[in-house]
């Protein structure tokens, strides 16, 4: 299947993608911010669309647009002026709206959103792998040098506070990295595999493993494991590459609930 | 010494605190008592740094609060330490999350850091659950692990939120009582509790609060007049018996 060079680089794509947000996974699952993945992927629709309205660089354009609202919805839920929940839905239907809005104005019909919805790695290109391995460096620099912090930032932010553990800049920096790690992975896997493998690795690790890092280095295998299968399946059965790698790790998920249910016993 | 003056805080124009002049003598055991709604929690939580002070001082040491925090830390113990059952954290990385503010950024915990937490969780007597996950301790064990978390930052002054509030009795009773160990080894305690039961054999400096300040004075010069004053008619309802 690789005769192609096009193949290759598919297969690094989902493996790389599938990697990066794997890592951030435990924390995103434990935080219980799910939908905080889901909202920016959506969010950054108004990004691509003031890109695409100016005439700027896709990609940056989008990331500089996410991490803004991103940084604003982490300010206004601190000041306690907005619950984080109402504000993430605020942002998420406004910069929906706006998309639309702009693309309409822009009258440009050929942006595909249904590769924006599904993604599809098969385009992928190597100056977006490029981005893809830089990034999964980030990440893992990230977590390897924050760990303390993350994990009482992740444990409780209140008490973090109270004892003095200087969270605030990791905090700042989780949420760029997220908003980074799902603009970067939105071309080649689409809103739908970027929700799904930002939780499911994650919630797939804790039905194996009981301590942080432990968990880290399970998502990562489980993303591994799911991005090659997927991709080889998605192959050889001429299936849409993307939603077989999130079915195949909906199927490790539920085997996995039956090993949870007998370590608990 | 934690010195109070002229204390107000209101959230949303209605009044919380008013006129909160109140000075804590160090080494006392003092039980912070009043009604529901009687800003108990809000004094705390303005002690703590939690929440920003509006009008009025705290000066703790004799160093105005915002300064003393940069240094220094409170050994806290919530009402409801909010967390995920499922959190895959240790009672020795609770324990650890009392010293993770004295390191620097992105540094990690030596085993003297271990060591020191092993050695708070022993003060509490949970040493043995120290591997255990904290979903499967009991609530009398989870609350041990939070106060090895309080102490283990070398803190002079233990601040508890309600303590009483997820033990059952016999716990209540050993938890006190590990408590005033504590007090005598040097520690200010500073505890809101409505176990006015448990606070007459354990407490020496009593304040009563209802949005004003009713009493703050040694246990014994305490009258049962003032703290009916406090409380009003919802006396009845503190003074439940087991």
């Amino acid at each position: 299947m690789f005769e192609y060079s096009f193949m290759l680089n598919a297969l690094f794509g989902a493996l790389l993608s599938g990697l990066s947000l794997a890592i951030f996974a435990p924390y995103v699952t434990l935080r219980r911010i799910s939908y905080m993945g889901e909202a920016l992927s959506h969010i950054a629709f108004a990004g691509i669309a003031i890109a695409i309205l100016l005439g700027l660089n896709l990609t940056f354009t989008t990331l500089v647009f996410v991490v803004l609202i991103s940084l604003v919805i982490g300010w206004l839920s601190r000041k306690r002026k907005l619950h984080e929940a109402n504000t993430i839905s605020i942002f998420l239907s406004v910069s929906m709206a706006l998309g639309i809005i702009l693309i309409s104005i822009s009258k440009n019909y050929s942006f595909d959103l249904a590769s924006y919805l599904f993604g599809n790695v098969l385009l992928i290109t190597g100056v977006e792998i490029q981005s893809l391995l830089i990034l999964n460096v980030l990440n893992l620099a990230f977590v390897l040098v924050f760990y303390k912090e993350l994990f009482y930032l992740t444990y409780n932010e209140e008490m973090a506070r109270v004892f003095r553990i200087r969270i605030a800049p990791v905090s700042h920096l989780f949420l760029v990295l997220l908003a980074a790690n799902i603009v970067i992975n939105l071309k080649s896997a689409g809103i739908i595999l970027v929700t799904a493998q930002l939780i499911l690795p994650a919630v797939i690790a804790f039905n194996f493993v009981h301590s942080l890092h432990r968990a880290i280095v399970t998502s990562a295998i489980v993303a591994i494991l799911s991005a090659t299968i997927g991709f080889a399946l998605s192959y050889n059965l001429n299936l849409p590459t993307g939603a077989t790698i999130v079915l195949f790790e909906a199927l490790i998920y539920f085997l996995s609930l039956n090993f949870r249910g007998k370590q608990n016993a | 010494m934690i010195q109070i003056s002229n204390l107000q805080y209101g959230l949303g124009g209605k009044s919380i605190l008013e006129n909160i002049n109140l000075e804590i003598p160090d080494g006392e055991f003092v039980a912070i008592i009043g009604p529901n709604g009687a800003g108990k929690s809000t004094l705390i939580k303005l002690l703590l740094g939690i929440w920003e002070m509006q009008q009025g001082s705290i000066q703790t040491d004799g160093i105005n609060q915002q300064e003393w925090l940069k240094t220094n830390i409170f050994g806290y113990l919530p009402q409801h330490e909010e967390f995920d059952r499922s959190f895959p954290a240790t009672a020795l990385d609770i324990a650890l999350m009392g010293l993770a503010g004295k390191l620097p950024l992105a540094t990690r915990f030596k085993p003297l850091h271990k060591q020191a937490a092993l050695t708070a969780l022993e003060q509490t007597g949970v040493a043995d659950l120290a591997k255990r996950l904290i979903g499967n301790l009991s609530g009398g064990e989870f609350q041990r692990v939070l106060l090895a978390r309080a102490i283990v930052g070398g803190s002079r002054y233990i601040i508890l939120d309600e303590p009483e509030a997820s033990l059952d009795r016999p716990s209540v009773e050993s938890f006190f009582a590990l408590l005033k160990s504590l007090n005598e080894a040097g520690h200010t305690i500073i505890t809101i509790s409505h176990d006015l039961n448990v606070l007459s054999r354990y407490c020496s400096f009593l304040v009563c609060l209802n949005r004003t300040l009713h009493c703050h004075n040694h246990t014994e010069l305490v009258s049962a007049e003032i703290i009916h004053n406090t409380f009003g008619d919802s006396v009845r309802i503190i003074e439940k018996d087991y």
